[in-house]
């Protein structure tokens, strides 16, 4: 599947970790959809099925986002420096309802609630690690 | 016409690009286009100038050894890498760190770019680096007692260094908001000694039902 352009949604992307991992991120797993890794460029979208909307309740945070399964190809673009990047949906997150309101802003724009979450590997191609939370721009 | 390159042209300019990036040509791209800034450093992913240069690559896995600026790297899939660190690479282990802080048994993520040699030229590396979902169970006046997931994690707070964030408020040192039941976000350092996690940041919701 291609990597589009059709803006999708817009808020923070956090990372988190899965697959085979060191530390606390050993017993992550693969995943809701069973491949997820964290050297991969995947994420996990909080609409991935609706098992997966129960826990993620984006829309307690005013974001009603549309489901996209496991396997869809999604463009996740910093909304600052325009790096992108190219992933596939491998899993079910963030928990948008536990940080509602939560926002991240660069050059004076601010992005809320958590709309997606990138493995490592993905979230380092927009940014650092460090920082937790990106602004983002999610296409298809 | 435009003449065609032949494949020793290819090779030679591949090790002269190799030169490059492990030399000390790097460190002067970087100071030039600005990215003397530690955290702007690790936010900028090295992009090659040159078509010749493979875009980005990225290492995941636990480190075997450290060898002359070469970590290798076991991946956790089975997978080997060699990670090369250079003059103008950014090193995070709970903030920003050295080379020689780096130890076999951490942790890695590694950004960089693939070289002719086998080995990716990092231009950030983050140590032990985690973000978990996890719950406040207990608050010492040391630690968190965080859940994540079925395991129970030691959240260690490090003076002059951890820092909350709540709803709608810049990041604080302020820990005396949180409270046992909180859903948090921990980002903080994997500690191989003893499996726990120096906490550079956590980051708090709302309170369900206004509570706080």
């Amino acid at each position: 599947m291609a990597c589009g352009s059709t803006p999708l949604w817009a808020g923070e992307a956090s990372w988190f970790c899965c697959g085979n991992s060191w530390g606390p991120c050993a017993s992550a797993g693969g995943g809701a959809c069973g491949t997820c890794r964290s050297g991969e460029p995947q994420a996990a979208w909080p609409n991935a099925s609706q098992a997966c909307w129960e826990i993620t309740r984006p829309d307690l945070c005013g974001e009603d986002i549309p489901r996209r399964g496991c396997g869809s190809v999604l463009t996740v673009r910093h909304q600052c420096s325009g790096a992108s990047v190219c992933v596939t949906v491998t899993d079910c997150g963030p928990r948008t309802r536990s940080f509602c309101g939560e926002a991240t802003c660069c050059d004076g724009v601010c992005r809320s609630n958590r709309v997606i979450d990138l493995t490592p590997a993905a979230f380092a191609a927009l940014g650092s690690l460090s920082s937790g939370t990106l602004p983002v721009l999610v296409h298809e | 016409m435009t003449p065609s390159r032949t494949d020793a042209d290819d090779l030679g300019r591949r090790r002269f690009l190799t030169t490059v990036a492990l030399g000390g040509a790097t460190i002067v791209g970087a100071t030039s286009l600005g990215a003397v800034d530690a955290d702007a450093a690790f936010a900028a992913p090295l992009v090659p100038l040159d078509p010749a240069v493979p875009r980005g690559a990225f290492v995941e896995g636990r480190i075997l050894r450290t060898d002359g600026g070469v970590l290798d790297v076991a991946g956790s899939h089975g997978e080997r890498a060699r990670v090369r660190l250079t003059g103008a690479t950014s090193v995070w282990k709970a903030g920003v760190a050295t080379a020689a802080e780096i130890e076999a048994g951490d942790g890695l993520y590694a950004r960089g770019v693939p070289m002719p040699d086998g080995t990716v030229a990092a231009d950030a590396v983050w140590v032990n680096i985690v973000n978990l979902y996890a719950t406040v169970r207990g608050i010492d006046k040391d630690r968190l007692h965080l859940a994540h997931g079925t395991h129970r994690i030691v959240g260690r707070l490090l003076p002059a260094t951890t820092s909350a964030s709540y709803p709608g408020t810049a990041p604080t040192s302020d820990l005396s908001r949180l409270r046992v039941g909180d859903a948090a976000q921990v980002l903080g350092a994997w500690r191989p000694a003893d499996g726990a996690v120096d906490i550079v940041r956590v980051s708090v919701g709302p309170p369900p039902r206004g509570l706080r």
